[in-house]
């Protein structure tokens, strides 16, 4: 709330100024004064942010249908942890980030490992947040599942 | 500040035997900092020996990355189950 906001809304309670004048300053001063814009900006900023990457793989169902599916595979992978493991990059002596630039160019990647920087990374990670994969069976069930949450 | 893992949760089992391990990790910490603290000094003189060759900058910040990288572990999970149920393998930090 930025100051003259305050200051509308201390008339109004002082009765200097009545409910429609307030609504029509408040209006003035560029912000909502509520209502559905509002609320769709607080939602914004308040989605979670993601803390895991989850990997789960569910077998295909019983030949008899009769049992329920169960995960077989389950990993939660927190996030930090693959911030903190994309930071050890900068432990790669120069000779040795040679050969790794030599071997991804092998393979038809043409860029250099050094040149990586940290926001890039960071903005990889945060980019997770709206990965979502799922392999589906020819039954339709969802056999494996990558996701954040 | 992020905190290392407290407990390690390793479960193995199948038909024949299980095995359960659920080690409390904050017990040993403390005895890991004593050490880091007494091999501060050697670690100080191997960057000097090892910075001409390039290898310093890793012996010198490698210690406090590897701490990160387990400080991130917390939280960790993976469980894999054969499909016939019988099998378990779960390592979980907490």
């Amino acid at each position: 709330m930025t100051d003259n906001q305050r200051r509308i809304l201390e008339m109004l309670a002082a009765k200097k100024i009545s409910v429609e004048e307030a609504e029509r300053l408040l209006a003035l001063t560029g912000q909502p004064t509520g209502g559905e814009t509002g609320a769709f900006e607080t939602a914004q900023v308040q989605k979670p942010k993601p803390k895991y990457l989850r990997v789960v793989v569910t077998p295909p169902k019983a030949e008899n249908g009769s049992e329920a599916r169960t995960g077989i595979v389950n990993v939660r992978v927190p996030l930090t942890l693959i911030r903190a493991g994309l930071k050890l990059r900068a432990f790669i002596p120069p000779d040795k980030a040679d050969q790794v630039n030599e071997a991804l160019r092998s393979k038809g990647l043409d860029f250099d490992v050094r040149n990586i920087r940290d926001e890039d990374l960071e903005q990889l990670v945060d980019a997770l947040s709206d990965l979502e994969v799922e392999v589906s069976d020819e039954e339709g069930a969802k056999a494996v599942r990558v996701y954040v949450e | 500040m992020m905190c290392p893992p407290s407990i390690l949760r390793v479960r193995v089992h199948n038909q024949r035997w299980h095995f359960g391990l659920w080690l409390p990790l904050f017990l040993i910490w403390p005895f890991v900092l004593v050490f880091g603290l007494v091999l501060w000094p050697i670690l100080l003189v191997s960057t000097a020996v090892f910075w001409g060759k390039g290898w310093g900058k890793l012996v010198l910040l490698g210690g406090p990355a590897l701490l990160g990288l387990l400080c991130a572990m917390r939280g960790l999970n993976v469980e894999v189950k054969q499909p016939s149920e019988e099998t378990l393998i779960l390592v979980s930090f907490r």
